[in-house]
Order: structure tokens, then sequence, then C-alpha cells
């Protein structure tokens, strides 16, 4: 039995699957509806679920290269697609999330008129998702980078009529740019060094700047702390945009370029150690950004951020495989969240306020059960999905001999984790109900709690299912003290104690005092102001001072005239003090001048 | 709720004590550092509905929001799909194009030298007259698309 072909048979006609709406109706003469793009994603990703067990059980893997672009006879960039582990785990679950989002897509933006070019967008972005994930040279990669980064910006501002919008979806492609001069540097030390691209020949000893480019690229990519603020400004667009860019696939690119890579991080301690701090970094800010945030997508969105930072960590620590685990996890129960906070923001017409939200458990129970699931995934909490990767990454970073100060954050940010998250499910289900009395609201629609649903067992299983199949390269730490193991589950304990405190504390009479630290929270880390109008201002005075200043006063003054005048005025000032009419002065300067004449002699 | 119901009766309490201060000086003192601390106290996030400035939802369906010299571009064949509307059309442009000097004379008056306060606008004061700006509120766009 060939299992490779069969292997590259199936992934091949995967993507095949998924381009026929776009070629379709340019051969035939009936247009396209969302539900048949649904179909579609639905049968591709019964056609992906073949590579999978087919690579679990013989350990195939494949790397087919077609055409080949010879324009500069030493470089050679075919296109080569790769099938192996990371590919053929994650096309079936990324198909399986975009199935689930866009049946969900099919009600939420039911009232759009132009609802069928939502859906192609959202098709072309996981085109370019898939092509990124299978490429096996760089050169694929960065073609599907750019291509989910317009993507990204074209579906972010899909209400371009409003402003914040349009901001937002610059913002999403300026951060992702700055990202992208790192990933084209490295590109460019690879291309000449050695003369392809391709993922084969990842050397085990590369400089640092390489690598420093890498992960350059992926901090811009996936909201790591420097160019971090797009990813809450993202959340302008449409909810199942947000579920299916921001949480599961979009944001995971750019730590899956440092998965491709990772053989060239692996002897490069520097490297490792910034990706552990980077990680540690914006893992901690971001959960305590979403602490004090009222709008539930900003909050999921911070969580988002949050894991990448985790994920980070994990790269940090010389794990990719269990970056990848998480990812995988990480897709299920965040895709659910924000499928189910916009049910919940569809049934109370719109808003996104939790404060405005309470007792919903009554009105809509599957989504909300469902929401609280993929909470308690999120947190870690033992056996749901989230448990099997974030707690093994925990537990890694205690049994590894690195950075304290990286592991205090991370755990400091998984408590925080547990606080914003209960914090949310409080509010938002819990109390007696703050919802304005004439909203109606219900759940008899299939389609909304098909998907919900759909994710949830996802949720449940996958954790279990991707552990019990993929074999670890690396062996995990066995053996540690009780409090090490248990660490993850301590520290999210404290987070849900602090949370149970603080709404117990608004419940009583007190009144909310503003200090220095939910300041801080609240606005965001006084990130975005800070580094927005810096930079802008930075760069207009320079130009300025270039321009006008420079020019004028250099040329004009200290070169000609002043210049002069100036140098002449100091050497006169520092002779006049021994203008003195003391002779001991003369005397003294006799004397010097004496000395000298004979030293010199 | 009840909460703020609490906190506001406190506050009307503190109010109440000074309300009857003729000193012109220290009753604007009171009032400067009534707002100072209103603006220390503010809320970091406030509240925005959805629909008004600011909010999560404000003015998300501009894009599909048409004006309506478009309707002038239609097809007939178009046009014949709503014929009680475009018959009367022309003379609700012809009238359009009468009342605008009267209305604009109107606003010109009646806006304060510099500049207008509100966003409201104010109502025909004369008989005959139309109320200023009526057509572009008449034919509005739907708030929501179809």
């Amino acid at each position: 039995m060939d299992f490779t072909l069969l292997l590259t048979t199936t992934m091949t006609l995967t993507l095949t699957i998924i381009l026929t709406p776009i070629l379709l109706p340019t051969l035939s003469n009936s247009p396209n509806s969302p539900t048949t793009i649904t179909c579609v994603v639905k049968t591709a990703f019964l056609t992906s679920l073949i590579p999978m067990p087919l690579f679990i059980y013989s350990g195939t893997e494949s790397i087919t290269s077609y055409w080949e672009w010879k324009f500069i006879m030493n470089v050679k960039i075919p296109i080569s697609l790769k099938m192996d582990q990371y590919s053929t785990t994650f096309f079936p679950i990324a198909l399986f999330v975009t199935w689930s989002i866009l049946q969900f897509a099919t009600w939420y933006m039911a009232a759009e008129p132009h609802i069928t070019k939502f859906f192609y967008y959202l098709l072309m972005f996981l085109i370019a998702m898939l092509t990124l994930t299978i490429a096996n040279n760089l050169f694929l990669l960065f073609i599907g980078w750019e291509g989910v980064g317009i993507m990204s910006f074209l579906l972010i501002g899909w209400w371009h009529a409003r402003a914040e919008a349009n901001t937002a979806a610059l913002q999403a492609i300026l951060y992702n740019r700055i990202g992208d001069i790192g990933l084209i540097l490295s590109m460019a030390w690879l291309a000449s060094t050695t003369n392809n691209w391709e993922i084969q020949q990842n050397f085990t000893s590369t400089p640092t700047l390489p690598l420093l480019g890498l992960i350059l690229a992926a901090t811009g990519k996936s909201a790591q702390f420097g160019l971090h603020p797009w990813l809450p400004a993202a959340m302008e667009g449409p909810t199942p945009v947000s579920a299916l860019l921001h949480s599961s696939t979009m944001v995971v690119a750019g730590i899956f370029l440092l998965i491709r890579t990772h053989p060239m991080f692996t002897n490069n301690p520097t490297a490792l150690t910034l990706c552990l701090c980077l990680g540690a970094l914006s893992t901690l800010f971001a959960a305590t950004c979403a602490i004090t945030q009222n709008d539930i997508k900003k909050i999921i969105a911070f969580s988002t951020s949050s894991q990448l930072g985790l994920m980070m960590v994990t790269i940090g620590l010389n794990l990719p495989q269990l970056a990848f685990l998480h990812i995988s996890t990480h897709a299920f129960f965040k895709a659910m969240l924000f499928l189910c906070s916009g049910a919940i923001i569809h049934s109370l017409n719109g808003e996104q306020d939790i404060r405005k939200m309470g007792a919903l458990p009554k009105m809509l129970p599957t989504t909300t059960s469902c929401m609280t699931i993929g909470n308690l995934a999120l947190m870690g909490t033992p056996f749901l999905a989230g448990f099997y990767s974030k707690d093994l990454i925990i537990e890694s970073m205690n049994t590894s001999y690195l950075n304290t100060w990286a592991l205090l954050l991370t755990l400091l940010a998984t408590s925080f984790t547990a606080t914003y998250t209960l914090g949310m499910t409080l509010l938002v289900q819990t109390g007696f109900t703050r919802v304005p009395t004439t909203t109606p609201m219900n759940e008899n629609n299939k389609t909304i709690t098909n998907p919900i649903t759909r994710l949830a067992t996802g949720s449940i299983m996958a954790g279990l299912l991707i552990t019990s199949f993929i074999i670890p390269t690396k062996t995990p730490p066995m053996t540690m003290p009780i409090l090490t193991k248990t660490a993850a589950i301590v520290v999210t304990t404290l987070g849900i104690i602090l949370a149970l405190e603080l709404s117990t504390m608004t419940h009583a009479l007190t009144q909310p005092k503003q200090t220095t630290l939910t300041n801080f929270s609240s606005s965001l880390g006084y990130f975005n102001p800070l580094y927005h109008r810096s930079a802008s201002a930075i760069l207009l005075n320079n130009g300025q001072k270039l321009a006008s200043h420079m020019i004028n006063l250099s040329w004009y003054k200290k070169m000609g005239p002043e210049g002069l005048a100036d140098l002449q005025l100091t050497m006169t000032k520092t002779s006049t003090t021994l203008h003195t009419g003391l002779i001991k002065t003369y005397l003294g300067s006799f004397a010097l001048s004496i000395l000298i004449v004979l030293l010199l002699h | 709720r009840d909460k703020y119901r609490y906190f506001a009766c406190l506050l009307r309490e503190r109010f109440d004590k000074n309300k009857d201060v003729k000193d012109m000086v220290k009753a604007t003192e009171l009032l400067k550092a009534g707002e100072e601390e209103f603006w220390a106290n503010q809320h970091p996030q406030p509240y925005i509905f959805p629909d008004s400035p600011g909010g999560t939802s404000y003015e998300r369906y501009d894009c599909y929001k048409v004006p309506e010299w478009c309707l002038d571009f239609w097809h007939p064949s178009e046009k014949a799909m709503y014929p009680d509307y475009f018959a009367k059309r022309e003379q609700w442009k012809k009238l359009q194009r009468e009342s605008w000097d009267k209305e604009l004379k109107q606003l010109e008056e009646e806006t304060p030298a510099d500049g207008p306060r509100t966003e409201a606008l104010p109502p025909a004061r004369k008989e005959g007259h139309l109320p200023p700006l009526w057509w572009h509120y008449v034919t509005r766009p739907r708030d929501l698309p179809m």
C-alpha cells in the first residue's frame, strides 16, 4: 500500500477542493452562495481527514515539488509542498475550525448585502493560510504570509465606513510589515549563504542575525509585546473574522514559522533566551490588560495574545512540538469562545459590553455552557484540551534550568488568565440580568448551535486525541517534585480565588479607586498612545530639524560668520582670565614658560 | 443599579450642604473643585452604547448607504418596478429646488455668529415654508441594510 502517494494525493486534493468556489463560477453561470462555500470547506475537511491517520499509522512524510521558477540559474525556487507532522495535523484542525466558523457566519452575517464577498474573502484567507502551512521553502511561506496579512486587512476593514475599523486595519498591516522586514532579512541571508530556501537545509549553527530576523517576524505576526497593539484593535472586524484569523490561524503563522525553522535555533542560546523573555513578557502584559477590559471581544483578544506569548515561551524552551500542540488545542477553544461571544452579541442586538450582560444561561443555555467549557479549557482545567498543552509547557519550564524571571512571569500570567476568564464568565453569565429589557433572544437556529457544540466536543477531545497519537521527539520531563507538577493548577486556583474576591468586592458598597495599577491595566499599559504618537512625532520633528533647522542654522550661521566668532570668543574668554594686573600671575607664567623650554631642550 | 442609587444619594447630600452659599467667589471655587473631582474620578472605560459615536456599532453600515441621487441613474425598466415613487419624484425634486433658498436663509438667520451650538435643526417658522434640510431627512437611507 503506497502510503506516500495516497498522502500526497489527498493533501493536494484538499487544496484543490478549496480552490473550486473561485474557479467554478467562471466556468458555469451559477453564482456561489454562502452555503455552497460552507459545504465545500466541509468536503475539504473530510478529505483532509484521510492523510492524518495515514501519517499517524505509518509515519510517512512527503515532499512534493512542482514547477520550479527558474529566473536565476543558481537559486532554485520550486513550489514544493511538505507534508509532515505539522501540516498533516494542522490541515484537519484548521479546516474543522473554518467549517464551523463559516457555518456560524451564515447566521451571523445574514443581514449583510455582500455576504458572498465576505465568504470569498474568508476562503482566500484559508487558502493563504494553508499555503503557509504546507510550504516547504520560505518563498512559498512568504507568499502565504503576505496573503494572510492582506486578507486580514480586507477582513478587519470589512465595514469600511467606520473610522475605527479602517485605523485598525491599517494598524494590522503596518505592524505586520515591520515583522516582514525581519522575515525578508533572514530570507536574504539564507539566499546569500545557501542557494535555496528549502526548509530541509536548516543549519544547526547560524549566526544570530537571521534568527533575530525570524523572531522579529514572529513578533509582528503573532503580536508579541513590541508589536502587539494591532490584535486588540483587530476586534473591529466582524466576529467570524476574529474567530478565524485572530484566534486560530493567522496569529499562529509567526509561531509556525519559528517551528518550521527550529533547528536553526537549537544551538543559539541568545535567540532562545530572547524568545523566552519576549514570550513571558507578552503573556504577562496581555493578561494584565485583559483583567480590566469591559468588552468581551477585547478580553478574548488579549487572551489570544497571552496564549501566543505562552507559545513563544515554548519555542524558547526548545520544544517546537509542544508549541504546535498548543496551537492545535488553542485553535479549538479560542474559536469556540469567539463564536459563543458572537452568538451572545448578536442576540443582544450588538451589545458587546459585559457590564450589560447577565443571567444568560436562562436564555441561551447551549451557548453559555459551551462558553464555560471553553473558558475552563483556556484555564487549563485537567483533562480538557488546554490541560495537555498548557500544563506540559509549565512543567517543562519548571524543570528546565533556565530563566527564573520568565518562569515567574508566566506563572503570574497563568493566574491572571484564570482571573479574567472567570471574571468574564461571572459578569456575562451570572448575576441578575443587566440586559436592556426589549432584546429578543433565542437559540432556535441550528446554524449556530451546531458549530458551537461541534467545537465544544473538539475542545474536550482534541487534547486527548492529539497527545495520544503524536509521538514527541523529545522526552517530556517525567520526574519532578509535587509542587512543580501541580504548579499550574495551584496558580490557576489562586487566580480563581482572586477573581472571586474581586467580584465580592464589587458587590460590597465600596467606591472603586483609581490606583495607578488599574490605570495601567485599563489603558492597555499606555502603550498605544505612547507609541503611536511618539513615533510620528519623532519622525516629523527629525524631518523638520533636518530640513529647515539644520540647513539654515548650520550652513548659514555656524559655518560662516557665527562659527568663527564663537571660536574666537571661547579662546579669548579663557585667556582673559589670565589678564589680571598682579605681578604674581606674570611671574608665574614666566616661570612656566621657562620650565617648558628647559624641558623641551 | 442599587449601588449607583446609594452613591448618588451620598453625592446629593454633599451637594445640598453647600446649596445656600450666596458668595459668588466661594460658589465658583466649589464648582471648580467639583469639576476637578469629577475628572479625577472618571471611569477609564466609560460605557458607550453601541450605536452612539465611539461605540462598537457606530457607522457600521454606512458603507451600504447609497445617496439618493443614484436613483436618477436607474434604468427605466428598474424604475418601472416602483411606479408610484418615480411618478411623484420629479414633483418632489421641484419642491426641493424651490424651498432650498428659503431654508438656507432661515438657517443663516438662526445660527449664532460663532457657529451652531447643537445638532438640532430649527422647525419651519413661517406659513408655507418647509423645515430646513428636510430633503436629507426624508431621503435618508435605512439604518440597517436589507
